[in-house]
């Protein structure tokens, strides 16, 4: 066949006809997809759903799985399964009022028997011993169908803080597991019931029986799309309508900027996890003085940080939790950057010289181990206070490593400075505190923020056994044994960024890193 | 021709069992411990001496050679495992992904393959002339841009501008195409430059000189005499960038959010999932050698020489 002027502009016609075509009808199957369903990234596939098993998605398991208590703004306690509770004995009972007409998206009734299943799967068993209400478990007493009381051994620190957690504390239906006892489906008293997963997505739908309010659209589904990238395209695409959360579907503060300059909307909360620096004076000597530490703190510009790497979405944080969470303590306002009195302190505690400074013949240099997997951006604000340090005398050498290296690291204290997250709600206070500042709490995980066992166990022990409202002025305590001692610097407070298209109304950012929020939205036909 | 067969088989066999040892070796050594990770993944806070519970239920505490035998007995029986991340079985796993992965690869053969024939027989037909110097610097640039990059403007146009296809998916071939392009353009570039200077090659041999005497049009004597002569070189080469597509299918498939093993590799990497790495890394391996008998096999048959050479 040969190839004339006028095939070839047939053939042009053609495919641009088709093309046309395809676009059209692709739009309109895009349309037809969308409505009535919220179509939300995640990161991952959402893994195994079993409450007590810790593989899946918080968010997820959110959607069909509910607590005893909800977690509400400013750590609030709500009612949710229980409608009523109340704590006696000191903190060593705690009596609670089930909700009724409750039934799992499988039909059971969900009572006093169901919940004592429930909870009998996971409180008092080791593997559940990070939380104190399992760790102190003594027994648990069915009144009747609608009360139960729970008796511990020992007062329990902020247990309405641990029943709203997302896992174990929530309820499956006793004929979702297997003869083994095992979990076999995810079915829980939540909204939503799932109809179908794998790893492309997670497909849901209203639970007909639900006791509260349904959301107004009657879908939901959670796209598995693991590149950031990607995902901002799916949203400019129009093909998923929700992007956020740090556990769910992490947008950086950059792409919250392009999102929000291409017209979108774009949801920043405060957030209520901390970026904290930890000074390992164990391994730098230097920072054994308080004067060097505060040097390097009052050294570090905040305010810049804030306003170019987070593009403004960040808060400069002045103390270890946000106001956002409870018993977070008197709120004082973020060190602002002064270059000339973190050098008279750095002169004050001997050292002296330029441009590195240096102390019977040690030149200043310290270490600043940073992961950008485990803390996202890291590197970069790790860059910026390299070149602040270098401008007061201090040799900062930057060492990153992967999300298991610095586990490895942090645990055997290989590091002179280093990066720390705080948990956020509903962890905090007393999760960081605890986990991460008590030298007599083993975390292997994290490893230590600070500890000091002659001055701050005493205090985080004080703090950790008070009770009602002597809670508040003994954290304030710890608090202030931190500030005094410029023992940690409290960087920003990261925000929670959310994006989302214009066919979705009434978004609110999620209370916790850990829930879905699907609460308050309205979708466009 | 058995022959050959069974010394193929044979150096394959040897080649994977010495690339189990290079996966396993890799993996291990390391830095970090992996038992932190799954302790941190099923608490918000471990519990103390959790760390090493993990280690003894995970089997890290063993030695090393013990845990190479353990791993390879069971690899060999098809069992890879279960993943330290998500507590599922890895084959299963991997069969799924294996299926998505295939496709992938086998699409961007298939056009990597059509677009170096047309580009090569476009400058050969046209050689110096505007067609030859248009599909040289469109090879030029396919070979220098980054598959990533490629993805990202593939995504742009076709997406997020025009709405034509999906940015995102395994959802039918509708959802195939931008994954199967994007990774098509770096082997089309390098393989329509293969086709082009084996033409002018062929064109210079003396039973063109025939041809063209017997008087065959150059059309004619491109596919009916010059084809056959580059196709074995066409296909070693085709074979090397097939075995390559795989370590580009690390990148593309999460760009494009496919389920398939470049993405499951990439996950257990980030997570250090031993189990998952060490069977995607003897995946891509065992393909690689696969790919590369195969390769052989059709080169004997298409070129005489190799089969008088063994016969």
């Amino acid at each position: 066949m040969s190839v004339n002027r006028r095939t070839f502009l047939q053939g042009a016609a053609g495919a641009i006809g088709l093309a046309v075509a395809q676009g059209a009808l692709s739009k309109i199957v895009y349309a037809q997809g969308a409505a009535g369903t919220l179509r939300v990234a995640i990161a991952k596939p959402a893994g195994n759903l079993d409450p007590q098993s810790h593989y899946a998605i918080w968010a997820i398991q959110d959607l069909m799985f509910e607590p005893l208590v909800k977690y509400g703004k400013g750590g609030q306690i709500e009612p949710c399964l229980a409608t009523d509770w109340k704590i006696e004995d000191g903190g060593k009972t705690l009596h609670l009022t089930l909700r009724q007409g409750v039934t799992f998206q499988d039909g059971t009734k969900f009572d006093a028997a169901s919940c004592k299943w429930n909870l009998e799967r996971w409180m008092g068993l080791d593997q559940f011993s990070w939380m104190n209400c399992s760790k102190h478990f003594q027994s648990l007493e069915v009144i009747d169908d609608h009360n139960i009381t729970l008796h511990f051994k020992e007062p329990v620190l902020a247990l309405m803080q641990e029943l709203s957690y997302t896992r174990p504390t929530r309820f499956l239906s006793p004929k979702s597991v297997g003869a083994d006892g095992k979990f076999k489906d995810p079915v829980g008293t939540g909204p939503w019931r799932q109809i179908s997963a794998d790893d492309t997505q997670s497909v849901f739908e209203h639970h007909e029986g639900y006791w509260g309010q349904l959301p107004s659209y009657e879908r939901l589904e959670a796209k598995v799309i693991p590149d950031a990238r990607s995902r901002v395209a799916a949203l400019r695409a129009g093909e998923i309508d929700l992007i956020g959360g740090f556990w769910i579907a992490p947008l950086t503060p950059e792409e919250g900027k392009q999102l929000e300059g291409a017209g979108f909307n774009v949801v920043v909360d405060p957030g209520n996890v901390t970026l904290v620096m930890a000074f390992n004076p164990d391994r730098a000597e230097a920072l054994r003085d308080a004067q060097v530490r505060k040097a390097i703190s009052i050294g570090i510009d905040r305010a810049a940080i804030s306003k170019v790497l987070y593009h403004g979405y960040a808060k400069p944080a002045g103390n270890m939790f946000s106001g956002a969470l409870p018993y977070a303590g008197t709120q004082y306002d973020a060190p602002v950057r002064d270059t000339a009195a973190a050098s008279a302190l750095l002169e004050k505690a001997g050292w002296t010289g330029s441009p590195i400074r240096s102390k019977d013949g040690k030149p200043l240099t310290l270490e600043l181990v940073v992961s950008p997997d485990a803390v996202p951006g890291s590197r970069v604000i790790a860059e910026v206070i390299q070149s602040e340090m270098k401008e007061i005398g201090i040799d900062l050498v930057i060492r990153s490593v992967d999300h298991a290296s610095k586990h490895t690291d942090m645990l055997e204290q290989k590091y002179d400075l280093g990066f720390f997250l705080t948990y956020g709600a509903p962890y905090d206070p007393f999760g960081s505190i605890v986990a991460l500042c008590l030298s007599t709490f083993k975390n292997d995980v994290e490893g230590k923020l600070v500890t000091d066992p002659v001055n701050l166990d005493p205090l985080i022990n004080a703090a950790t056994a008070a009770s009602g409202d002597q809670i508040q002025p003994t954290i304030q305590k710890v608090y202030d044994w931190l500030r005094d001692n410029d023992a940690i610097a409290p960087l920003v407070y990261v925000p929670s960024i959310w994006a989302h298209s214009k066919r979705l109304h009434g978004f609110t950012s999620p209370i916790t890193e850990y829930d879905m929020p699907y609460d308050n939205i309205l979708l466009d036909e | 021709m058995i022959h050959f067969i069974s010394k193929r088989l044979k150096h394959s066999l040897v080649l994977l069992f010495m690339a189990s040892v290079v996966c396993f070796t890799l993996v291990v050594s390391a830095p970090g411990n992996v038992a932190v990770l799954i302790a941190e993944l099923r608490g918000a806070v471990a519990t103390p001496g959790y760390v090493e519970q993990v280690e003894e239920e995970i089997g890290l505490n063993k030695p090393l050679l013990m845990r190479y035998v353990d791993w390879l007995g069971d690899a060999v029986r098809g069992d890879f495992g279960i993943s330290y991340r998500t507590g599922q079985d890895v084959s299963a796993d991997l069969a799924n992904r294996m299926l998505v992965t295939g496709i992938l690869i086998a699409g961007s053969a298939v056009i990597a393959t059509l677009i170096s024939l047309a580009l090569g027989f476009l400058g050969a037909f046209w050689p110096y002339k505007l067609p030859d110097r248009v599909s040289r610097g469109l090879a030029l640039l396919g070979a220098s841009t980054p598959t990533f990059f490629v993805g990202a403007l593939m995504i742009y146009a076709f997406s997020v501008t025009f709405q034509l296809l999906p940015s995102f998916g395994f959802d039918g071939p509708k959802s195939w195409i931008l994954p199967w392009l994007t990774i098509a353009v770096l082997p089309a570039a390098v393989l329509s430059r293969v086709v082009r200077v084996g033409l002018e090659e062929a064109m210079t041999s003396p039973f063109v000189l025939t041809a063209k005497s017997k008087g065959l049009g150059r059309t004619a004597i491109l596919f009916r005499e010059a084809l056959p002569n580059i196709t074995p070189i066409f296909i070693n080469a085709l074979g090397t960038q097939v075995g390559l597509m795989t370590a580009t299918a690390i990148i593309v498939e999460p760009l494009f959010a496919w389920q398939g093993v470049g993405d499951y590799f990439l996950a257990g990497v980030r997570f250090r999932d031993f189990m998952v790495v060490q069977a995607c890394l003897l995946i891509f391996l065992t393909f690689f050698i696969v790919v590369n008998l195969i390769v052989d096999l059709a080169v004997l048959l298409t070129d005489p020489r190799i089969r008088r050479q063994w016969s």
